[in-house]
């Protein structure tokens, strides 16, 4: 036991020994990195409550897409904005605040796509769309997921700076010529998607934390967006990378393992911020 | 005829009726409340943060409410504690604490399945429902509505005017950790009908509803309540004859009643709001 580094090297040379632990790897990972650069835009315009509405509202799209023999994304994907777009419709029909709006439209949604699951024979399993099933992926799925989140990561890094302005300050936006309508259903489309990439890691309940966390640790640490986005990919990766290798250890589900890892990096990163506070006043 | 009456021969089914329309009415109360406030998404964070402590208690062999209170509890200090020492969104700041707490309990049941199924925690198992825990949901939505009934008014007053109600002499900061303990009790009690992921739709959509049907706040509560209570009862009957989803069936009916609402309520759905455009058109048209 005195080889630190030969015990080290074990603990993680054994579990990539096996073929599905380096695909959840790869998967946790590229699920990791969309996620955190989406969630850096998610806090900085407030809409952590609409990552976990859109992506529980996935779930009818889902059930409806096997039943059409759709690919599953293109379900999730319609899904995500019928969400978005029902939501902002009735607040603006009705007298009811947005968050309540949007609370009952997801959890509508969610309820019905139950109620389908039930009634409908498909080859999905209900806990592995909701939890995600990393550790049963396939070659086929890790293609697919590296896809769809390499298509959302280059759309959102080529757009960064307009997405920046639309996040920070629509009103300017506005005024500098950019049209906010388009940026903000983009932004939309961008979490369906981001959702959808991450089905098969960590599922529909769960990608909720890995848009939020990350974005949140990061914005704790820089002041820089640009940094901001590179410290929240480093964080999600890295819990991707401890959270698959602990979960092998532990014999624990895997998406639990890299949100716990996330929550406490960012609580490692609150501890930081208030210590220098502390010292910046003393 | 008679195949409609047939859930009624099952003991099973007789009780998940009526503890589901006791559940559905007390959180249908609350509902009322959260709603003006704006706070559904502390409904959605309490159903989830209580996961570790109802998986942890189902471990210990512990009444299954105890774990829920003690995980609730932890779950609202840490919200409160982050919130007072950052500058981050609020929203933000309950979405990592509660999705972390929800991890912590889908990792627990991960480790030790055989205590309880990620599945009835996720999405509750009101048909499946031990005596003993149906015993605990009745004891909390009764001592809650019992506590809200006597209070509703002082409750009220907090809400619409919080220095009014401190001017009249509420004691406020009391009257809130009250409704929020009445609120994590009712979750606990949700978690078993609807399971976690569903609890939002029976603290926030009842209310809402009846948000748009009457402009009084009693009446409100009373419409809340009914809506709640039917829409509950009627989905642990319908869920017998599809072989499950209660929570589902449940927050399904309460949208629908809800989409109703929201477009044939007498003054504020869409169709009045389109007599009433129609009309001022004629008006300024003659």
């Amino acid at each position: 036991m005195t080889d630190i580094p030969g015990t080290l090297w074990t603990l993680v040379a054994t579990p990539l020994s096996y073929g599905f632990m380096q695909r959840a790897l790869l998967v946790a990972v590229l699920t990791g990195a969309v996620c955190a650069v989406l969630s850096c835009y998610l806090v900085l315009k407030g809409w952590s409550l609409m990552g976990d509405a859109v992506s529980h509202a996935v779930l009818p799209g889902i059930v409806l897409a096997v039943v059409l023999g759709l690919p599953l994304a293109v379900g999730a994907f319609a899904a995500g904005v019928f969400c978005a777009v029902a939501t902002g419709y009735l607040k603006d029909h009705s007298r009811v605040k947005e968050d309540t709006v949007m609370g009952i439209v997801f959890s509508g949604m969610f309820g019905l796509g139950l109620v389908l699951f039930t009634k409908i024979e498909t080859d999905q399993h209900l806990l592995h769309v909701l939890f995600g099933n990393m550790l049963g992926v396939t070659d086929r799925d890790l293609i697919e997921t590296a896809v769809v989140a390499g298509l959302t990561l280059a759309i959102i890094l080529a757009r960064r700076r307009d997405l920046l302005l639309y996040c920070f300050d629509p009103r300017h936006a506005r005024a500098v010529g950019l049209r906010v309508e388009w940026l903000h259903y983009g932004l939309l489309v961008l979490l369906s998607l981001t959702i959808v990439a991450s089905l098969k890691a960590v599922g529909v309940i769960l990608v909720v934390a890995m848009l939020v966390a990350p974005g949140a640790t990061a914005y704790l640490l820089t002041r820089r967006f640009e940094r901001m986005l590179m410290v929240a990919a480093g964080v999600a990766i890295g819990s991707s990378v401890l959270g698959t290798l602990a979960s092998f250890h532990i014999n624990g589900a895997t998406g639990p393992c890299i949100v716990l890892i996330q929550a406490a990096l960012f609580a490692l990163a609150l501890l930081r911020d208030q210590l220098m506070r502390r010292r910046a006043l003393a | 005829m008679s195949e409609l009456l047939v859930p009624f021969a099952y003991d099973y089914m007789v009780k998940a009726i009526w503890v589901s329309a006791l559940v559905g009415g007390t959180c249908a109360f609350l509902s009322a409340y959260l709603m003006l406030k704006g706070w559904s998404l502390m409904g959605d964070a309490l159903g989830h943060s209580i996961v570790p402590g109802v998986a942890g208690a189902y471990l210990l062999k512990l009444p299954y409410a105890a774990g829920a209170f003690f995980a609730g509890i932890l779950a609202a200090l840490g919200m409160t504690l982050v919130r007072t020492h950052t500058r981050l969104r609020e929203d933000a700041v309950i979405g990592i604490v509660f999705t972390a707490f929800f991890a912590a309990g889908l990792l627990l049941v991960s480790i030790n399945p055989a205590s309880v199924s990620i599945q009835s925690i996720a999405l509750g198992n009101i048909l499946g429902i031990s005596d003993d825990d149906a015993f605990q949901v009745v004891i909390i939505s009764v001592v809650t509505l019992a506590v809200l009934l006597a209070k509703w008014k002082d409750l009220m007053l907090l809400f619409f005017d919080e220095s009014q109600a401190r001017a009249v002499g509420l004691r406020t900061t009391a009257l809130k950790v009250l409704f929020f303990a009445l609120l994590s009790a009712t979750t606990v009690a949700a978690l078993q009908t609807v399971g976690a992921c569903l609890v939002i739709a029976m603290v926030v959509t009842p209310g809402a509803t009846a948000y748009l049907l009457t402009d009084r706040f009693g009446r409100l509560l009373a419409v809340s309540v009914a809506i709640g209570v039917s829409t509950s009862a009627l989905g642990a009957y319908v869920s017998y004859f599809l072989d499950g989803a209660t929570g589902g069936v449940m927050v399904v009916l309460q949208t629908l009643v809800f989409l109703a609402a929201f477009i044939f309520a007498p003054r504020h759905g869409l169709l009045a709001g389109r007599r009433k455009a129609r009309a001022a058109a004629e008006v300024a048209s003659p």
